[in-house]
């Protein structure tokens, strides 16, 4: 493995962070296409409110560009792998209350977790290019979820959309944020480049 | 004591000459000029349904000392309506600004308050010295899915009433519109116009979140826009243009993720290269055909076109030598 400051090393960064910003991109227009087609098969209003639910990792982030660049990575992996354990609950959970008879929105649900998998792997890859390379996955797994009602498991699959959404628009962030040179990136700074 | 007095417009309006009693003899003025008895009831001056015309000052004097016992400035006016505000983001990710306006005037002093209010957490909208209906809020937090509510009250001396927004903190990203839009042609290509900009001076940090292009351009002659989008770099060669045609060129920019189209840049002209003539006569014009492409008015040749060094089309050199032929058979008659 190259070491961290070397070129070799700042070409490969680069390569996976553009990789990675046109994955989220991609990813947050299937989402939110997922998103239309989750609240008209599940019968939702498409304003209605969520309350912040519980291990959904929040995209929000303060002060976010004073982070560095190990901190976005760490976040990032953090909230996909949560994101991918939540999605494959809430599609275990479609398949058990519809069986197969909604087939397009299993088929999507399937698809956006394949992609939010796809970008766990390449926040792994980037961490990997750092020194301290990717947390283990201790208890990936998504919280026991409480008892809830079918509807309540309706809110919550709405909650975890919508959160997922705006993981996708803050990750390109992110990612744009690691090409550039200086103090908001974890690697030293590389000669100047646009993103 | 003077003092100042609102009054809704339609209002009946009954004002006391201080501490006098009912049935002194007074003398009132609005604005210097006496006011008619017929408007007293003993000593009080009753307006009846004023209108905003019968704003002023209003004085009231003992009627033999003249002695000023009472002075009010009457303003008529009415309470506010509904404000319409609206809130934009033009500088993302640093914050956003609101900005509101009353529907109609209410011809007297208006005090607005603004609360903005971010799940929990109450924010404070500073307000700008110029214009004066607009404050500004500084993220303190991106990516949210809270979504923010502002609520403007507007309070004057007849009334009050308020306004609510609710919105997500994309949902109000709009760039303003690309600067220094610059359209030239370039030189031997006919049908090419290069369209460069700036991003709107605004946008803070274009390399971490950048900006998308829309371009549209029509030739002045016709009201059909062509649309091109482009979703990176500020400069963008047109291929297809008209040759000899002005054209009108205007670009819009949006984040590429999040938020809505900015408004449309000033507009530019420009008109693509076209070959100079190269020779020009004084008694008439000839326009040379390049290629198949221009679009130029060819005028008919004429016998007196036969400038020696004009490099004219096939048609016109024929008529020269032929017009020539026919004066030199004349001459050859006549000698």
């Amino acid at each position: 493995m190259a070491a961290a400051d070397s070129p070799s090393a700042a070409l490969l960064r680069r390569d996976l962070c553009s990789r990675g910003i046109r994955l989220a991109g991609k990813m947050r227009s299937d989402v939110v296409e997922l998103l239309d087609t989750y609240v008209e098969r599940q019968g939702l209003d498409a304003s209605a409110s969520v309350a912040a639910v519980e291990g959904v990792p929040a995209a929000a982030a303060e002060r976010w560009d004073e982070q560095t660049g190990t901190q976005r990575l760490l976040e990032n992996l953090a909230a996909y792998r949560a994101f991918r354990a939540l999605l494959a609950q809430m599609l275990e959970e479609q398949r058990e209350q519809l069986g197969e008879a909604d087939a397009a929105l299993g088929r999507a649900l399937a698809a956006v977790l394949l992609q939010v998998s796809a970008f766990a792997y390449h926040l792994e890859e980037l961490l990997r290019l750092e020194s301290c390379g990717p947390p283990s996955e201790e208890g990936a797994g998504p919280p026991p979820s409480p008892h809830l009602s079918l509807f309540e498991r309706k809110l919550r699959g709405l909650g975890v959309l919508r959160e997922l959404a705006q993981w996708a628009v803050r990750s390109a962030r992110d990612l744009r944020q690691l090409t550039k040179p200086g103090p908001g990136s974890s690697l030293a700074p590389s000669p100047a480049e646009s993103p | 004591d003077s003092h100042i007095q609102y009054e809704r417009v339609g209002a009946d309006v009954t004002m006391k000459c201080g501490s006098m009693d009912w049935d002194a003899a007074v003398t009132w003025t609005a604005n210097g000029t006496d006011i008619d008895e017929s408007h007293l009831n003993g000593s009080y001056l009753i307006l009846k349904n004023v209108d905003l015309t019968q704003s002023g000052q209003y004085s009231c004097y003992e009627g033999s000392s003249w002695h000023l016992k009472y002075q009010t400035y009457l303003r008529v006016g009415t309470p506010p309506k509904e404000p319409v505000l609206m809130c934009r983001s033009n500088n993302y990710p640093k914050g956003f600004y609101c900005s509101w306006h009353l529907p109609t005037p209410t011809y007297i002093p208006n005090s607005f308050n603004i609360s903005v209010i971010h799940g929990t957490r109450e924010m404070v909208c500073e307000k700008d010295v110029f214009p004066k209906n607009r404050c500004h809020i500084r993220y303190l937090q991106l990516f949210s899915t809270v979504k923010y509510k502002v609520t403007l009250t507007v309070t004057n001396a007849l009334g009050k009433d308020s306004t609510t927004l609710t919105f997500d903190e994309f949902a109000i990203v709009k760039p303003d519109p690309p600067e220094s839009v610059i359209a030239k042609p370039v030189p031997n290509n006919p049908r090419r116009l290069e369209v460069s900009w700036q991003n709107p001076s605004s946008w803070p940090d274009p390399e971490s979140f950048p900006l998308k292009f829309f371009l549209r351009y029509r030739p002045l002659i016709l009201d059909q826009w062509q649309h091109v989008e482009l979703s990176d770099g500020t400069s963008h060669t047109i291929t297809d243009a008209y040759a000899g045609k002005e054209y009108i060129i205007q670009v819009a920019a949006k984040d590429n993720d999040i938020g809505t189209w900015s408004d449309w840049s000033v507009a530019v002209h420009a008109t693509p290269w076209t070959e100079e003539p190269k020779h020009l006569t004084t008694e008439a014009q000839v326009t040379e055909t390049t290629s198949a492409s221009t679009s130029s008015f060819m005028p008919p040749p004429t016998t007196k076109i036969c400038d020696k060094g004009a490099v004219v089309g096939s048609g016109a050199v024929a008529v020269c030598w032929t017009a020539g032929l026919v004066l030199a058979a004349y001459g050859v008659l006549f000698i």
